[in-house]
């Protein structure tokens, strides 16, 4: 900043503006830059947003595994109960079990809408800035991003298809009949 | 010929929750001798110590993937003949066309119930 008002005050009248003018161009864009990096809040979004989408995917992970486990102990208790009188009623009390094992669904929901505000908001400062300096991405890939690549393309792993499965069981049941 | 319900079964997965899912269904359908490992590492040792008569295997496992397990079963003259099936999310095309190229016998997309893996095992295992 002090650096353009200098360039400013030297340039006034001169007449060697093209040096003084790049020099103030210079200088105004490095303020642009800083505000721009200020408006991007990085501190804010390492020190509170991505720990904080960390901790409640966590959760989510914790959640949906205890859920399952109470859900799978359940369904493996009732498999093995004897087929006594008894065993209507504790059918019963043990589908309670499993009711009350899906609350996860509810916590869990509201986690993952919290960690899908922060990536919003992420998004959202990301593309501002890139927008204000004209940024341009680097030509090229980052090399451990090419070894994944190369890897997961070689064993293909793509992992979960969005949408459900691309190819059906039918299709697949074809390729080996 | 009938299923041998005795034979021992190897399930290959990083979720033990699909272990245990596999498991439980494997039990449904009579299955009793049920071993697991977490991926083709942990499976491959498994192999060498004992035969089995089917590995059922998940594709997206780290450090070995089920893809690399099921090429290094072909590889090996003493388990090349285990019938394998992968059972995994991973159903692209060219992934099924992979696995069949390696040697695959039958593959299964994720979610499955009872009656799919049955008939599976029965065409892999003869029933």
């Amino acid at each position: 900043m002090a650096l353009a008002k200098q360039a400013r005050q030297a340039g006034a009248g001169s007449n060697k503006p093209t040096l003084i003018r790049e020099l103030v161009e210079i200088a105004d864009y490095i303020a642009h830059l800083r505000n721009e990096i200020a408006a991007l809040r990085a501190n804010e979004l390492t020190r509170d947003r991505l720990p904080m989408a960390h901790e409640e995917l966590g959760s989510v992970v914790a959640a949906t595994a205890g859920a399952t486990n109470s859900i799978m102990n359940t369904a493996e208790e009732i498999l093995g109960l004897p087929d006594d009188g008894n065993y209507r009623a504790t059918v019963e009390a043990r589908m309670n079990d499993i009711f009350e094992a899906c609350t996860f669904q509810d916590i869990t929901g509201q986690r993952i809408a919290k960690v899908v505000e922060a990536l919003r908001h992420l998004e959202s400062r990301l593309s501002r800035f890139a927008s204000a300096v004209k940024a341009k991405d680097k030509g090229g890939i980052d090399p451990e991003e090419v070894e994944r690549r190369v890897r997961n393309e070689l064993l293909l792993l793509n992992g979960p298809q969005l949408n459900g499965p691309a190819v059906a069981q039918d299709e697949i049941d074809a390729l080996f009949a | 010929m009938a299923l041998d319900l005795g034979m021992p079964i190897l399930v290959v997965d990083d979720y033990q929750t699909m272990v245990r899912i596999i498991r439980n269904l494997l039990k449904q359908l009579g299955f009793e001798e049920v071993d697991d490992a977490s991926d083709g590492t942990a499976a491959l040792a498994r192999l060498k110590n004992r035969k089995y008569g089917l590995v059922i295997s998940d594709w997206n496992m780290e450090p070995m993937t089920g893809y690399e397990l099921l090429r290094h079963v072909r590889a090996d003259e003493a388990l090349r003949t285990t019938p394998f099936i992968m059972v995994t999310a991973e159903s692209k095309t060219e992934n099924v066309i992979a696995a069949k190229k390696a040697g695959v016998n039958n593959y299964i997309v994720k979610p499955f119930n009872a009656a799919t893996l049955k008939s599976k095992i029965e065409a892999v295992c003869g029933a």
